[in-house]
């Protein structure tokens, strides 16, 4: 990029705290111009910022982290808590 | 009829416990509140109507149940305002840029990201496990906000945080996660290479 150029656009390390604020409100006409033109030439913002949507997408699905999806083991309620919702709830429909 | 529905209290809590307890616990990150409440949301179900149209209809239902008694214990518990929200994991932000504020190429974590990683069980795994490295405070303002779709007013009435703290905080926990992400996948062998 040309060095006048890039000095009026944001740098990489604002872009990072730009995109992040975008995802959250919407910025000024201005400001979105600028990382616009920041993202044409730079590949590794671009990236963050498809990372960070990718993130949000996988984040939002309703089940993210709860369903055994991976193989990891995930917690659970234990035999007691278990017994003791069981037990609250039998109380409650008397 | 009913009583039919209602005895299946117990089938309920094997049915959807678990799910229930690690979509609190993620979110609230303690254990006790998450417990309870599961136990709020299932008592809440029984007094319902949907209780017994059939599996995938409950869970949906549920949900959105412990979506409204998450945000319930939010506004109840007075929480100390952030002030000043401290680095997650004690390293600079800034170690992946130059001094020109251009990223690092090199980094571990600028890696671009294979196709098709909600398919991969992996992912999934490491974002669990990414997930659970957030500071408390933290997860629950970003599982609000990231998870929950909740806008950025709500969060600073219900987590009591100043707009610009939750900017900051916002910022800090999406990159966290995505380096952690991409370490993740890329290996703690080219750790080194930074």
């Amino acid at each position: 990029m040309m060095p006048w150029l890039s000095r009026l656009l944001p740098t990489c390390r604002d872009m990072s705290r730009l995109l992040s604020d975008a995802m959250d409100r919407d910025l000024p006409f201005r400001m979105r111009a600028r990382m616009r033109l920041h993202l044409l030439t730079c590949v590794l913002c671009e990236r963050y910022k498809d990372q960070l949507h990718l993130i949000r997408e996988a984040l939002r699905k309703d089940d993210a982290g709860m369903e055994d999806k991976g193989s990891a083991k995930k917690p659970c309620l234990s035999a007691e808590a278990k017994e003791r919702i069981q037990r609250a709830l039998d109380s409650h429909r008397r | 009829m009913a009583d039919r529905v209602l005895s299946d209290s117990q089938t309920m809590v094997e049915a959807h416990g678990d799910f229930l307890y690690r979509f609190a616990l993620v979110r609230v990150r303690n254990p006790d509140v998450a417990e309870d409440l599961v136990q709020d949301t299932f008592l809440a179900a029984l007094q319902g109507s949907h209780y017994g149209t059939g599996p995938m209809a409950e869970r949906g239902w549920m949900i959105g149940i412990i979506k409204h008694k998450i945000i319930d214990y939010f506004r109840r518990t007075k929480r100390e305002p952030i002030h000043n929200p401290v680095q997650p994991d004690g390293q600079t932000a800034d170690e992946e840029f130059l001094a020109d504020g251009h990223w690092n190429a090199e980094g571990v974590a600028m890696q671009g990201w294979p196709d098709g990683l909600l398919e991969r069980r992996q992912f999934w795994d490491a974002l669990a496990l990414c997930l659970e490295k957030l500071p408390p405070r933290t997860a629950q303002v970003f599982t609000l906000r990231e998870m929950d779709g909740v806008e950025t007013e709500k969060i600073c009435e219900l987590l009591n945080v100043t707009p610009v703290n939750l900017g900051v905080i916002l910022h800090r926990a999406r990159k966290q996660l995505r380096d952690c992400l991409s370490r993740r996948y890329f290996g703690h062998a080219q750790e080194g290479v930074q």
